[in-house]
């Protein structure tokens, strides 16, 4: 298993995936952010040559995730889908092969702005849609894709960033990755698809950075 | 505009052609030069050329009359038309700020001369319906740039509206040249002159020390031509400003405020001066620091670089060419253009790192013919005393540098292949044979050929098994095409090479756009704090997405921004002019009033340690608190120094193990160790030698970094990454990535993209010099070694010593990067 690291937030306990998860053990559920299905197929349409070997290697990382942690309940926080144009036959048969080999898995999708712009997932994916925000099991905190700009009473979870930071060493030396910004109230989820690019951010004062190479985790500072 | 000769009758010539344009030169009193006249009678034969001489020695004139003589000649004693000639002349340059001056003097002549000619300009910046008005019938001459020839190529009517086509005329070919827009430049004559074997070519560049390597990059590789020497011996003046207080004055590195007052009143004893700098944030400081002590100047200098939005840096340009602007400090984004404006005075504020950099922007004024160019030169630190020094005397013998053509862009050759499967369709075996008359291509072999054609039709190794990918299809008889509209509407709109880097925009709220600052800087000004930019002083007001809302400060003080990138290395030919002074100061041989100055410096290196001789490789050592600290002085330059602090701290780990830091400078390089270990001449023989330079190099610097930094501009070129015009339509956002992502794709999945093979050699030519290393260290082995063991630093080892610039070599994990530097962070905070 990849290295994880567990955060007391809100009261429960959630582990950070060195894979771009977060896992609420106590509900067995896991949660994961802007996959962006379809992208490398909506490059191609117009003319940008990209191959589907990241979809596949994303459902590959899918699979590791919920053997790894015998996990009964997937939620996306958003972006399922890229575009309207990636909704294409590749995409379809490479997520229909990876469903059937889940068949008990319950999955919903908070819907982000992409998911309103291409449309829901097909429907025998079997994935719930669910509008933004959305409460979570006993309404312990919400599920958003979208990070509202003023503070908002209840906690969340939230996509949407792609957060990245970078790192500067001396001279010509630096380092840039995803990570998890995780404040009292809130924790936004470093993008989980492998064709999706990175968002700098800044490090605020209440929030505690947790930076990513895939296989383990750095909390920044 | 169409320019309409005259109202009256149709007239005819009365005179030979030739004869009406020397008349044109009497009544402006002047004479034609020999090499104008030699021009001219070249064009007459059907030749083509190039044309090498400083600027404003009337390169245009040369090149423009020609085509002109021919037209009358053509004409002879038939009635002169009223309507234009269709397009007989392109005339290419390199900056659209050029093309509106271009077209300016080039409707001079004609309009002098009466002839019913037009000339239009034709850029990015051209309205739709201009362009499509131009489609119909071109004017005479269209004065473009390489992007628009490109664009144009792409439509399958141009051959026919190009069918006249006499000369083509590419200006400033010096500053294409080693360029990608240079290698745009050669695939588009490569087309022209297959529609018409015929066309005449002359290019016009700045003297260079591989000329005829320039015209043959120019003229391709089946045309003859003539190389036209218009250096009419010039006169050049390099006068210096010599610090007062030598002694106080620092030995290198340091930002040089010290000589405002005397930059201050050398602007005041012109008329309109230009100040250049090295570097943009340079121009910041000295625009601030010239308007610190002369408050009432504050609306008569200007402040021009790279990083101000374009509409700004128009308005200095227009009051520049109106000559109501007192000064303007500029990087080498004024190095061009504006000929025809009135530049009394040339400030080159610190070292010059190029002979031919110091002569172009000498070469901005005195433009009278027999007039002096004059450039004054302020040192930032002593070191560039010589530097001015060896400088004059190169531009004396005019040793000037060479500069080399690109080896076969294969993401440009991309990008073309698919303009011409726009442009009307391409087969094969043709096409290969049209671009390997491309002097850039002229080796391409059928592999990458190959490899190009599987890119654009399948999209290389990993796409075979999608048959919606067809950006390029082959129909049955082998002719290559676009069918997809989409996928030519985005093409056409990403045409070009010039790759803008990520930033962020600088703007005011009332939406008043000011340029662009990195995102890397921005982010360590608070919210409310200032900066200065574009010559304001600003307070920020908050970032959002990718723009910095920023208010004018009323008052106190800001920090400078720092732009990655564009500090040139001194040239190899200067830094030789460097190596044969110092050996003269060491013979106490002191001829110019620079090395003069410099004496007591100088000296006290001989006595500290020793000034190396041109046969010499000087080495010092020095024990510090910080450990042992060895100084080299190759004289190679800052990227060739940077590569070999590396390599030779590589090879002592491998020697015993230790952790080095180092830095480095034009002159030469630094590694601190805690180890003691002694090295003696076999193992410095070792440590510098030539083998292996390469894989050495890939094993011990963070290349695969610079290489994915280095994808973006290949992804763009080859039309990975679609850049779109500032402020595209947001549909386009769908299909954004960014280089280091397809860098990160590519890498996984297609390791054999070729592509990645080319952005690999760009940071290694680029980047590291790494041909410059190689023959930096065989020329090591030919020289002597002297080691010194100075007590104290060395004059020549101090500036290096105190470079905060430092990195380490060692090899960490992932989680030990992450831990050192995030250390380094609170640190500097």
């Amino acid at each position: 298993m990849n290295e994880s690291l567990t955060i007391d937030w809100q009261g429960e306990s959630l582990q950070l995936l060195a894979d771009r998860a977060v896992f609420w053990a106590k509900e067995k559920t896991i949660y994961i952010a802007d996959t962006h299905f379809g992208k490398a197929a909506t490059f191609r349409k117009v003319g940008i040559p990209v191959s589907e070997h990241t979809t596949m290697e994303d459902c590959q990382r899918l699979s590791k995730l919920i053997d790894d942690t015998r996990a009964e309940k997937l939620v996306f926080l958003g972006d399922f889908l890229h575009a309207r144009a990636g909704r294409s036959q590749p995409v379809r048969n490479l997520l229909f092969n990876w469903r059937d080999q889940y068949q008990e898995l319950s999955i919903d999708l908070v819907r982000g702005n992409h998911d309103l712009q291409s449309g829901d997932p097909w429907p025998e994916l079997g994935i719930t849609c669910l509008p933004d925000p959305t409460p979570s099991k006993k309404n312990t905190w919400e599920l958003r894709h979208l990070p509202p700009d003023e503070d908002v009473e209840r906690p969340f979870l939230a996509g949407h960033l792609h957060p990245g930071y970078r790192l500067h060493g001396k001279g010509r030396d630096s380092l840039r990755c995803p990570c998890w910004v995780v404040s009292e109230k809130r924790i936004i989820l470093p993008a989980f698809g492998s064709f999706t690019g990175l968002k700098n951010i800044k490090h605020e004062m209440d929030d505690t950075i947790f930076l990513t190479n895939g296989r383990e985790i750095q909390e920044l500072g | 505009m169409v320019v309409q000769a005259s109202k009256q009758k149709a007239k005819t010539l009365k005179k030979p052609a030739k004869d009406v344009v020397l008349e044109w030169f009497k009544t402006k009193q002047w004479d034609p030069f020999p090499f104008q006249k030699k021009t001219w009678s070249a064009h007459a034969k059907g030749e083509s050329g190039l044309i090498h001489a400083p600027t404003g020695t009337g390169k245009t004139y040369a090149a423009w009359a020609g085509p002109l003589i021919e037209w009358m000649d053509e004409l002879g004693k038939k009635p002169m038309p009223r309507r234009p000639p269709e397009l007989r002349v392109l005339w290419i340059t390199p900056l659209r700020a050029l093309v509106k001056d271009t077209t300016h003097s080039l409707r001079t002549l004609v309009e002098d001369l009466q002839l019913p000619w037009s000339v239009e300009e034709r850029t990015g910046d051209t309205t739709g319906s201009i362009k499509a008005k131009q489609r119909k019938r071109f004017p005479s001459c269209l004065v473009t740039t390489p992007e628009s020839l490109s664009l144009l190529l792409s439509y399958p009517e141009t051959k026919e509206a190009f069918s006249n086509l006499q000369t083509v005329v590419v200006d400033e070919w010096h500053e294409l040249l080693s360029t990608k827009r240079g290698v745009q430049t050669e695939l588009g004559l490569a087309r022209l002159r297959l529609w018409n074997p015929k066309l005449k070519t002359w290019g016009l560049s700045a003297t260079l020390g591989n000329l005829d390597i320039a015209q043959a990059s120019l003229l391709g590789t089946n045309q003859p031509g003539k190389l036209i020497n218009g250096d009419l011996k010039k006169k050049f003046e390099v006068e210096v400003l010599i610090p007062k207080n030598m002694e106080k004055f620092p030995w290198a590195g340091h930002l040089g405020g010290k000589m405002v007052e005397e930059v201050a009143q050398q602007i005041e004893g012109a008329g309109t001066t230009l100040v250049f700098t090295n570097v943009r944030s340079q121009t910041e400081f000295w625009f601030h620091a010239l308007q610190g002590i002369r408050p009432k100047w504050k609306d008569e200098i200007g402040i021009h670089h790279g990083s101000i939005d374009r509409k700004e840096r128009k308005q200095v340009e227009d009051r520049l060419r109106e000559g109501s602007i007192r000064a303007v400090v500029c990087t080498s984004s004024l190095d061009l253009g504006v000929d025809f404006s009135p530049v009394d005075q040339v400030i080159q504020i610190g070292g010059p790192k190029g002979v031919a950099r110091l002569l172009q922007r000498a070469g901005r004024c005195g433009h009278q013919p027999g007039a002096v160019s004059r450039v004054i030169c302020v040192p930032t630190h002593a070191m560039e005393m010589v530097e001015y020094a060896a400088a004059r005397e190169a531009i004396n013998e005019r040793r000037i540098e060479a500069r080399d053509p690109l080896r076969s862009p294969l993401d440009l050759l991309a990008q073309h292949l698919i303009t011409l499967a726009l442009g009307g369709g391409f087969f094969s075996k043709d096409a290969i044979k049209e671009v390997r008359t491309a002097w850039s291509y002229r080796d391409i072999t059928e592999e990458e050929w190959g490899w190009v054609l599987d890119f654009i039709i399948r999209g290389g190794d990993t796409l075979r098994a999608y048959d919606q990918f067809k950006r390029v299809v082959v129909n049955k008889i082998g002719l290559h095409t676009v069918e997809s509209r989409i996928i030519s509407r985005f093409h056409r709109m990403s045409i070009g090479t010039i790759t803008s880097d990520p930033a962020i925009e600088v703007k005011f709220s009332t939406g008043r756009r000011l340029g662009t600052v990195e995102e890397s800087f921005i982010s360590k000004i608070k919210p409310g704090s200032n900066f200065y930019f574009g010559g304001k002083l600003l307070a920020l007001k908050r970032v959002r997405d990718l723009t910095a809302l920023v208010t004018l400060a009323k008052r106190g003080k800001g920090t400078i921004p720092v732009w990655g990138g564009g500090k040139s290395p001194l040239s190899s030919e200067l830094a030789m002019g460097v190596r044969q002074k110092l050996e003269a100061a060491g013979k106490d041989i002191f001829k110019e009033k620079e090395m003069r100055a410099l004496r007591p410096s100088l000296e006290l290196q001989t006595v500290s340690s020793t000034l190396p001789k041109m046969n010499e490789l000087l080495i010092e050592r020095t024990d510090t608190r910080e450990g042992v600290c060895w100084f080299v002085y190759p004289f190679a330059g800052r990227l060739a120094h940077e590569g070999l602090a590396s390599l030779i701290s590589y090879r002592m780990t491998r020697l015993e193990p230790m952790t080095l830091s180092l830095s480095f400078n034009d002159y030469g390089f630094h590694l601190c160790s805690t180890s003691t270990k002694e090295f003696n001449e076999s193992d410095w023989r070792n440590l510098l030698s030539p083998e292996g330079v390469v894989d050495e190099l890939l094993e011990c610097m963070n290349l695969s970094e610079m290489d994915k930094r280095q994808f973006r501009e290949v992804a763009r070129v080859a039309g990975l990454i679609f850049q779109g015009y500032p402020g595209a339509r947001k549909s386009n956002r769908q299909v954004q990535a960014s280089g280091g992502l397809f860098f990160d794709v590519f890498s996984k999945y297609d390791p054999n993209n070729l592509l990645l093979t080319q952005s690999r050699r760009e940071v290694l030519d680029r980047q590291l010099e790494v041909n410059r290393m190689v023959s930096t260290l065989k020329r090591i082995s030919g020289q002597k070694i002297v080691r010194e063991s100075p007590s104290r630093l060395s004059p020549f080892g101090f500036p290096l010593w105190a470079e905060s610039l430092r990195s380490q070599v060692s090899s960490e994990s992932w989680s030990d990067r992450v831990k050192r530097m995030s250390q380094q962070l609170e640190k500097s905070a």
